[in-house]
């Protein structure tokens, strides 16, 4: 009860759960900048999207929410990053662990274990819990995501979506609060695509936690969105809620896709106000456009 | 062939009487049936450690599969008799030697068929190995499947560039591989990478001594089985050695 | 003539799945066909039995009129062109103009030609700068491109493509487009193997629905991509503009954003400019 209590009132009088403050950051033995002056901040059960070409330096942002930079990417690093408060540079990535759930690309090289349980038990196992309170919550995690008929399943016998919430099971049995996905659809098909995104959408609203999610496919995300930061060569280049990012000009220079139903409705003449974000809402909308 | 054998090897989740035992159990059963091959002699001893080999396979549901990794060593053992005759052994001493090489396989795929890879992990760790090196051991397992399937995938996209494998003298056939090694290293290099961050990721190394989901616990099945394995194996040792 | 045609095929995989299920499909010359479906509804392996990569095991694959179990998979591939999903799984040489002569030689053209091909692949593909760089080093849209012009090198008389957009960022996907915008011109034959289906639609390709090892649909990707039904069952889904198409009762898809835009103002008269704020939430 009273851990409750306590993150209610953490919840509402530090409303910030990632805080960039203009960070930059070069690797080691590069010269140009993979980030310079990122400035932003994610607010505790926020969804937030990073959006932005293929080497825009999405990557590098999220790595430093976790961590990787700067403790296992050396390099040149400057300003700061806050993650619940602590000091990334100044935590070990195993702190942060606890903190930051970490969803990569690719769910196969994630999925260290021969079986389910076990592999979604790693975070656990690392961090020195008593076997009892690892098998409870092994299986909290599993029933989360719907997946304890494959506890006992390989990781290589199962489907790319099974994966996936392997991969999410395993990151979120350590309770983190915030949940960093990168890329988390580019190798699936539309609908595991689509499946995915909804889970992590119901995650964020059954249990509060603050998603950080790269993807460019915008079409697919903004209707979950909260905030999209559009990250352009390193630096950002334009941020704010879905309606305010969609309704800005050169988007496509930015190499970003705008829906074809957000397109629809600025090339009809919409500059101000809100749109549509999805077929539904639009066509529920037309009449009144025509008013 | 070197994925007929994984094949034969992997292991498949069952749960029979010996797939529920304690690995240990497993373990020293498998070592007992090894000793055992490794004394046999004769062809009486053969026949008895052969029973004995089958039995718990058949037990384990697995009997075929391990005749099948041991039809794979048949080739090894055709060259045992060859090698012994050329070196003027008799035809039956011959093919006992031949026999024992067979049964020395089977008994030591037994464990491994009928034994979990996240059992094995466990094991490891019960002898106490360091815990990096266990977990190399389990992701090195684990990514087997993973890069048979990146081989299948760049031998496919190579050979429909035209590379054929098969063709061409020693050397060229050498210089053949070169399209598909490359990028077999190149991916695994590029796949350890994401391992390493997915491992930082999920606090890896957070405490000297991570714990585990499940403690290896000897339940009454495996007392059973080990009153049965312990003398059992002791007194055929020992007729091995001094008796038959 | 038929450059390929499946004649009831089906395919086993080792572990006993059925890949492919009586499967029954012609391309002919200078088509552009699009294979879609889920993650595991048997398009890759149906691209593996164009070039003899996989034999089937029931029913006949052709290509020009000759069963593929008569030509080794070096000969077919002469001809079918494939351009797999992973770039990395095929980059190993040195230098990208290596990369492209690689398969040209393979294929036993003499040096002076291979030398020639190469350098009109590579200017073909916008890579003419970089054919001294290593393939490794690379974007991933860069990659891409080398690993279809290296295919194109060799004029197969098909050229097949399997997940094209995989991986990639809006702009590659838009310099893909062009790219087999200009294939099409080139009068080539060219089959697309994806389930991205935004990225399919302004092409309007002849399109075949595989779930299940099946082909469950071969049509005009205008009747194809306007039935909800169909694609949600074989794992796919609708392209925004074709689910707006059939959300506003328009008798015809919207191939792109201005003949939707053209639409709408068609059908409601010019746009009122009071009704601008009135969208929305609000």
């Amino acid at each position: 009860m009273r851990l409750v209590i306590t993150r209610i009132l953490v919840i509402s009088l530090e409303r910030v759960a990632v805080e960039f403050n203009d960070f930059s950051f070069t690797y080691a033995g590069s010269t140009k900048p993979a980030a310079s002056h990122v400035t932003f901040t994610v607010g505790e059960g926020d969804v937030a999207v990073l959006a932005g070409l293929s080497g825009s330096g999405k990557s590098t942002i999220l790595r430093a929410i976790n961590g990787l930079i700067p403790h296992i990417y050396p390099g040149e690093y400057s300003g700061s990053v806050k993650v619940e408060g602590m000091t990334v540079q100044e935590t070990p990535t195993y702190e942060l662990a606890k903190k930051v759930g970490f969803l990569f690309q690719n769910p196969e090289n994630q999925i260290f274990m021969f079986t389910v349980e076990r592999d979604i038990a790693f975070g656990l196992e690392n961090m020195g819990y008593d076997p009892k309170v690892i098998r409870e919550k092994t299986d909290w995690a599993m029933d989360l995501l719907g997946i304890r008929d494959l506890a006992k399943r390989s990781p290589s016998e199962l489907s790319d979506g099974q994966k996936q919430r392997v991969a999410i099971a395993g990151s979120l049995v350590m309770d983190p609060t915030i949940l960093v996905l990168d890329e988390p659809t580019s190798l699936l098909d539309p609908h595991t695509a689509l499946e995915v995104v909804r889970l992590t959408k119901e995650l964020n609203k059954r249990l509060g936690l603050t998603v950080i999610l790269v993807e460019h496919r915008l079409e697919l995300v903004s209707t979950i969105a909260s905030k999209i930061i559009v990250v352009k060569d390193g630096s950002i280049w334009i941020q704010g809620t879905p309606q305010e990012v969609l309704l800005s000009d050169g988007l496509e220079e930015v190499g970003l896709s705008l829906p074809p139903v957000v397109e629809v409705q600025r090339k009809l003449g919409l500059k101000s106000g809100g749109i549509a974000l999805d077929v539904e809402d639009f066509v529920k909308e037309v009449p009144r456009l025509w008013r | 062939m070197a994925k007929a054998i994984y094949e034969g090897l992997k292991f498949r989740y069952k749960t029979t009487v010996i797939h529920r035992l304690d690995p240990r159990v497993k373990m020293l059963l498998s070592i007992v049936l090894f000793a055992l091959a490794l004394l046999g002699f004769n062809f009486y001893q053969e026949i008895i450690t052969f029973v004995l080999v089958a039995v718990p396979a058949t037990l384990a549901k697995s009997l075929k599969r391990l005749m099948r990794v041991v039809a794979l060593s048949i080739t090894f053992g055709v060259f045992v008799v060859a090698i012994n005759l050329l070196a003027g052994g008799t035809v039956v001493e011959s093919i006992v030697l031949a026999v024992r090489f067979l049964e020395i396989v089977a008994s030591t795929s037994l464990f491994f068929v009928t034994t979990s890879p996240d059992e094995l992990e466990y094991v490891l760790r019960w002898f106490r190995m360091p815990r990096d090196f266990v977990f190399a051991f389990a992701t090195s397992i684990r990514f087997v499947p993973v890069l048979l399937m990146d081989l299948t995938q760049i031998i496919d996209a190579q050979k429909s560039r035209g590379l054929e494998l098969d063709r061409g003298g020693p050397i060229k056939r050498i210089r053949n591989l070169v399209p598909v090694l490359i990028p077999l290293i190149v991916n695994s290099l590029v796949r350890s990478g994401e391992l390493a961050e997915a491992m930082e990721s999920r606090g890896y190394g957070a405490v000297k001594k991570p714990t585990s989901m499940d403690v290896l616990r000897l339940k009454i099945n495996d007392w059973a089985a080990l009153s049965l394995i312990i003398p059992g194996g002791a007194l055929l040792i020992w007729l091995y050695i001094y008796v038959i | 003539m038929a450059l390929i045609e499946f004649e009831n095929v089906s395919y086993k995989m080792p572990n006993e799945v059925l890949a492919l299920e009586k499967v029954n499909l012609r391309v002919d010359e200078g088509e552009l066909v699009a294979i879609v479906g889920g993650n595991g509804a048997g398009k890759t392996t149906l691209l593996k039995h164009m070039n003899g990569l996989l034999k089937p095991v029931t029913g006949t694959v052709r290509v020009k009129g000759k069963p593929t179990t008569e030509s080794s998979v070096a000969e077919l591939s002469k001809q079918i062109g494939l351009v797999f999903q992973n770039s990395d799984h095929q980059l190993f040489s040195e230098s990208v103009k290596e990369e492209v002569a690689f398969g040209l030689r393979n294929f036993g053209f003499p040096p002076s030609e291979v030398e020639e091909r190469v350098a009109r692949a590579l200017n073909a593909f916008g890579l003419g700068q970089m054919s001294d760089r290593a393939p490794l080093t690379l974007s991933g849209g860069e990659k891409k491109r080398l690993c279809i012009a290296l295919v194109t090198a060799w004029d197969p008389i098909v050229l097949a493509l399997d997940e094209p957009t995989v991986g990639q960022d809006h702009l590659n996907k838009v310099r893909l487009l062009e790219l087999v915008r200009r294939l099409i011109r080139d009068k080539r034959t060219v089959l697309i193997v994806s389930h991205d289906l935004e990225f399919l639609w302004p092409l309007q390709p002849r399109t075949v629905v595989m779930s299940g090892g099946r082909i469950v649909a071969d049509g005009p990707a205008a009747s194809i991509f306007t039935n909800f039904e169909l694609l949600e069952s074989s794992g796919l889904r609708q392209p925004q503009l074709a689910r707006l198409a059939v959300a506003l009762e328009s008798p015809s898809p919207f191939r792109d954003v201005d003949e939707a835009v053209a639409w709408l103002r068609e059908k409601n008269g010019p746009w009122s400019s009071g009704s601008q704020t009135a969208f929305g939430k609000g």
